[in-house]
């Protein structure tokens, strides 16, 4: 594939982005829902 | 805890020293980082914004329009005609065309990617005794998108040419 | 990504379980049709994959500012001044401001295949690096020091204010002549120039984009939640400690 560097570069970039975003929010989440009881969390 | 109200002249020894001029810095913050935003924003509109309002001249009002001046560097846009495209090592040569008016442009170099005849182009440059001697072009792609049949491809030579005949 | 979906995390539910692996679905196929199915363009060639890439994040940046706004008018307006618009609000804009950077980020891969350069300051790339850096700047002030209140109030101004630049970013290649192609899809005319499995593959990004969107705003949100909870938590606790001291003395 012609100038294959830049397409897998933007589906990389892209697709990496999200996941590092997911990863880090659910971590987040885990960290900072130990002290909360569950009639908090309002989605349970 | 002594939690009756004190006279101006008897501050809590809580609001005192630090935790004032950080309460100060709190209640700042906000302009401040608004007010750099908006700073931004202004270099950015004055600066970046206004020489890229009407990126670009048409072929058809070079020495026409304001700001279109044969005397100044100019961005001209246009499409590269047809049979007019000439490669040697160093220089390329195609004349350009935009609503019935054309000029020759020769770029030092390769423009290379997808630079072909029947293109839209936008180069950069000036006017030099008749001709645009241009240091830089970009292509400037339409928002049309069509499969690229190879039949067709190699009967017209020019993908963008194939295109615009339909 | 399909740990992500069967873990069990703090902020998940069976809804955003059934939402991420949809998600993924649909991800799965516009990368492969992306990069495998569909056909080159008769004149940008390969480079024209991006494009499935490059335009969902765009249009998902757009929806995330613009829910940004609805929420943020939500919590102005509403009587009861519910903290829950003002997380969806924060939330929306973090996620949009990653699929702005996205956006960016592909199109400079895309402009420097097609134009032969990375970036040019012409009215489309001008005003999107406004709209981005604007978000940027709105984010800063959610962290502002203060209460939950001021943070929200604060927040909702900007974010009403932000969003106007939208249709100028949108419509800034009608209104200036621009480097940047015009729009494809959502143009004025209505006549859309794309073959069907391009089409096709453009609209599953779109949808796919859309379903991660909601799956990270989701659980941003509740992560959101479950920090204010903690920090108001922490602020009783402080007060407690502190009347207690002064009971003592």
């Amino acid at each position: 594939m012609k100038d294959a560097g830049f397409i897998f570069g933007s589906y990389l970039v892209t697709l990496g982005s999200m996941v590092v975003f997911a990863l880090v929010t659910l971590r987040r989440g885990r960290k900072s829902s130990g002290g909360v009881s569950d009639s908090d969390k309002t989605w349970l | 805890m002594d939690l009756s109200p004190r006279p101006p002249d008897q501050p809590d020894e809580t609001s005192r020293g630090s935790s004032s001029g950080a309460r100060a810095r709190r209640r700042w913050l906000p302009v401040i980082i608004l007010s750099l935003l908006g700073v931004g924003g202004i270099v950015i509109v004055t600066q970046f914004l206004t020489s890229a309002i009407d990126y670009y001249c048409n072929v058809d009002e070079i020495g026409v329009r304001e700001g279109c001046e044969t005397t100044s560097r100019l961005r001209v846009q246009g499409t590269v005609e047809q049979n007019s495209l000439k490669k040697t090592e160093t220089k390329t040569r195609f004349v350009m065309t935009f609503n019935d008016k054309s000029i020759d442009v020769v770029y030092s170099g390769d423009p290379g990617g997808v630079f072909q005849e029947c293109i839209a182009v936008v180069a950069h440059g000036r006017m030099v005794e008749g001709v645009f001697e241009s240091n830089r072009i970009e292509v400037k792609h339409s928002n049309e998108y069509v499969e690229k049949n190879t039949e067709r491809f190699e009967a017209s030579g020019s993908a963008a040419c194939s295109l615009a005949q339909g | 990504m399909s740990q992500l979906v069967t873990s069990t995390s703090a902020t998940g539910t069976r809804a955003t379980r059934v939402l991420g692996l949809l998600a993924i679905l649909v991800m799965l196929w516009v990368v492969i049709g992306g990069l495998v199915f569909t056909p080159q363009d008769v004149v940008q060639g390969e480079s024209v994959r991006i494009m499935y890439v490059h335009v969902p994040s765009a249009w998902i940046a757009y929806l995330a500012f613009i829910l940004t706004a609805v929420a943020s008018a939500s919590w102005l307006i509403g009587k009861k001044h519910s903290m829950g618009f003002d997380r969806f609000a924060g939330a929306s804009a973090e996620v949009g401001v990653m699929f702005m950077a996205i956006t960016l980020v592909t199109g400079s891969l895309w402009g420097r295949l097609t134009w032969g350069e990375f970036w040019q300051w012409d009215p489309r790339l001008t005003t999107t690096a406004f709209l981005f850096v604007t978000y940027l700047g709105y984010l800063a002030v959610r962290r502002l020091e203060g209460s939950a209140e001021q943070r929200a109030r604060r927040s909702a101004i900007i974010a009403l204010l932000a969003v106007l630049e939208i249709p100028l970013v949108h419509f800034s290649v009608v209104i200036w002549r621009s480097l940047h192609q015009g729009a494809t899809v959502l143009n004025p005319s209505g006549d859309v120039k794309l073959d069907d499995l391009m089409l096709f593959t453009l609209f599953s990004g779109v949808v796919g984009f859309t379903l991660v969107f909601f799956w990270l705003v989701l659980h941003r949100q509740r992560t959101m939640l479950l920090l204010d909870v903690v920090n108001r938590r922490g602020l009783d606790t402080a007060i407690a400690n502190r009347r207690a001291e002064g009971s003592t003395n």
